[in-house]
């Protein structure tokens, strides 16, 4: 009993060793990246002599990347709003039913999550070319929506799971039919899980690279821009674009996390 | 009420699941105002024969005719027929207002026959105060009352309870059961009541359906169940009752004569007479055991022994070894006579009246 706690305590420490090795492991870069933004000089890499934000006036003076900026988040709205009416669909036609085939239906579903995104945006490319579709905003909204759904679906799936049968019970009891009792009971539970699977789609869609790159035209998306900006050098442009996307997406996750749990909570 | 044609009409009902039967063949009508309990252990198919009359269960076989109408095969949403239910369903994202007028939008009524509706019922049922609160802000009797007023709002002419009161702590059921009677008797309702509690179908009960194994037991008012209960199920199952095993004798008028532990004793016959030799059971209620020290007037008399007590507050419970010793009565007495009582022999007596001689 006695030697317990001392072996407690050790392992305790390591953990927390290795807990903070981790952390630095993922931040050190991002923090790197976000003070390289303020440098005020051509060339990436320390020391810094001296500090500016000419980058960040730069970036909202750029029309070319607010142009770019603006379309990545066309392509997110759109493609979130098919994934989330698609997988809600699905969602309540798999869940809590048993029919024939339900687990293929099921299997296929989840797959373009699964798949590598190298392989189904080459997929998706041959696919476009045979069907006729020409690349640029069609062909990536459509290859986020089929790569989001699942998202969309899963999560949706563990909400309706959790929805009491006697809830829609009462409300056909009340005289709705199965298609106003859905609107009216089944669609408001479902909000913080639509909701959530939204800005998880979005940001997904706004980060998405592979896809749009082996689908888009002339026209950049914001991650192919910062590519193609990327191989012409790499100034500390880039890193004032970087940091302000990292800025957004951190803000509207951690919004959508607490409001999300907020809503769970009350229902 | 005018209209002598039952209210519902339960045909031949049977339900089963895979192997299951959940429902044999039952057949039963509810009148006009009644207040009906369906009481019976867990499993014994209460909550399907409800679920089945509120359309969300179709029976295997059978047909339920409502007001005249068979509705067997018409979903929930057609049928005049509301139902609490035993987690309440409200809606977590309406307010207690907007729960109860739920069931008049859906009728199609105008904005305001629903407000001057809505709040009838919750003056009612006193729940004004609370009409713009989320069913989350509120305690669990209050969300009972609040189940209640959406299910009677509409106005259905039936209204079933499945177990309504299962969720409130003890002091609180006693009160919302007097409550639902009164709630019953004013809104003059047929309420189709489901319970596995025999105290609570006693208290609140017009008439009471006892159910076993999909099959009804016996069907009466509660006296009738408590009094002169048709077998040794429903005898055990309501209140606590003496079941004395002996062997039929005789008849003597319309009384039973049974032989039991070296004495005989005259009881209420059961409705199929069993043959002479016969064993069978008797069943008599703790309360209706009276002690003497001489042997008493009553038409069943037998000595023993006390052989232990219990203190109840007002009254105590005894236990009394009869004949060889074998067998035990046991008996409510007021307290001062309980502790009155010695060692020496007693005598117990009771009248043949308050005796069920019953079918195994
Ligand atoms: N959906 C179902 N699928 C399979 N079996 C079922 C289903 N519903 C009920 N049963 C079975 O039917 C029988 C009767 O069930 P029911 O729910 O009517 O009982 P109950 O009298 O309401 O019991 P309790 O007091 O526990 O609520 C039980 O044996 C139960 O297991
Ligand atoms: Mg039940």
């Amino acid at each position: 009993m006695n030697d317990r706690p001392e072996l407690f305590r050790g392992n305790r420490i390591f953990l927390a060793c290795v807990y903070w090795a981790f952390v630095l492991y993922v931040f050190v870069p991002l923090i790197l990246m976000v003070v390289m933004g303020f440098k005020d000089s051509k060339f990436i890499g320390f020391p810094i002599r001296s500090w500016t934000l000419d980058w960040y006036t730069g970036v909202f003076a750029d029309a070319e990347v607010l142009s770019t900026f603006g379309y990545s988040t066309a392509i997110a709205v759109l493609s979130t709003l098919i994934s989330v009416f698609v997988g809600i669909w699905i969602a309540v036609m798999l869940e809590g039913r048993r029919f024939w085939g339900r687990t293929a239906v099921f299997g296929m579903t989840v797959l373009p999550a699964l798949v590598p995104g190298i392989i189904s945006a080459i997929a998706f490319r041959i696919y476009a070319r045979w069907l006729g579709i020409e690349p640029g905003m069609g062909a990536i909204v459509w290859a986020h929506a089929v790569h989001n759904v699942p998202f969309v679906v899963l999560v949706v799936m563990a909400r309706l799971s959790t929805l009491p049968r006697s809830q829609i019970e009462a409300a056909r009891d009340l005289g709705a039919d199965p298609l106003i009792s859905f609107i009216r009971i089944t669609l408001p539970y479902l909000v913080p899980a639509i909701l959530g699977a939204s800005i998880f789609c979005l940001l997904l869609s706004f980060d998405d690279f592979v896809r749009s790159f082996f689908l888009g035209g002339y026209e950049p998306t914001l991650p192919v821009l910062i590519f193609a900006k990327l191989r012409s050098g790499m100034s500390p442009e880039i890193n004032a674009i970087a940091t302000i996307a990292l800025i957004l997406t951190a803000a509207i996750g951690i919004w959508a996390e607490r409001f999300t749990r907020r809503m769970n909570k009350e229902t | 009420m005018t209209d002598q044609t039952p209210l519902v009409r339960i045909e031949g009902l049977s339900k089963h699941f895979g192997k299951v039967v959940a429902l044999d063949n039952l057949t039963l009508d509810i009148a006009r105002g009644e207040f009906v309990t369906f009481l019976g252990p867990s499993g014994c198919g209460k909550s399907t024969t409800l679920r089945i009359l509120g359309g969300f269960e179709r029976p295997t076989s059978g047909r339920v005719i409502l007001d005249g109408e068979d509705v067997t095969s018409q979903p929930p949403e057609k049928r005049n027929v509301n139902m609490v239910f035993q987690d309440y369903a409200l809606f977590p994202h309406m307010t207690v207002a907007q729960n109860v007028a739920f069931g008049l939008e859906l009728k199609g009524m105008n904005k305001s026959a629903i407000r001057r509706r809505s709040d009838e019922i919750m003056s009612f049922l006193e729940l004004e105060s609370y009409a713009a609160r989320y069913p989350v802000q509120l305690s669990g009797g209050q969300r009972q009352r609040v189940a209640l007023a959406r299910a009677l709002a509409p106005d259905p002419s039936l209204l079933l309870l499945d177990e309504p009161l299962g969720a409130l702590d003890a002091k609180l059921r006693g009160q919302v059961q007097q409550e639902l009677k009164s709630i019953q008797r004013r809104t003059n309702k047929t309420f189709f009541f489901v319970t596995h509690d025999q105290e609570e179908a006693l208290t609140m009960s017009d008439r009471i359906v006892v159910m076993n194994k999909g099959k009804v037991e016996q069907d009466g008012t509660p006296e009738e169940l408590y009094f002169r209960p048709a077998s040794r199920f429903v005898a055990e199952f309501i209140g606590e009752t003496n079941l004395l095993s002996g062997r039929m004798r005789g008849t003597e008028g319309d009384k039973v004569v049974m032989d039991w532990e070296g004495t005989t004793l005259l009881g209420k016959a059961p409705a199929g007479l069993p043959a002479k030799g016969e064993p069978i059971t008797a069943s008599v209620r703790l309360e209706k055991l009276g002690f003497s020290v001489e042997r008493p007037q009553t038409a069943n008399a037998v000595q023993g022994r006390v052989v232990g007590r219990t203190f109840l507050g007002s009254r105590m419970a005894m236990q009394i070894a009869v004949g060889e010793g074998n067998a035990l009565l046991k008996a409510y007495v007021d307290a001062e006579t309980g502790r009155s009582v010695g060692t020496d022999p007693v005598w117990i007596g009771w009248e043949a009246d308050n005796m069920a001689v019953l079918n195994n």
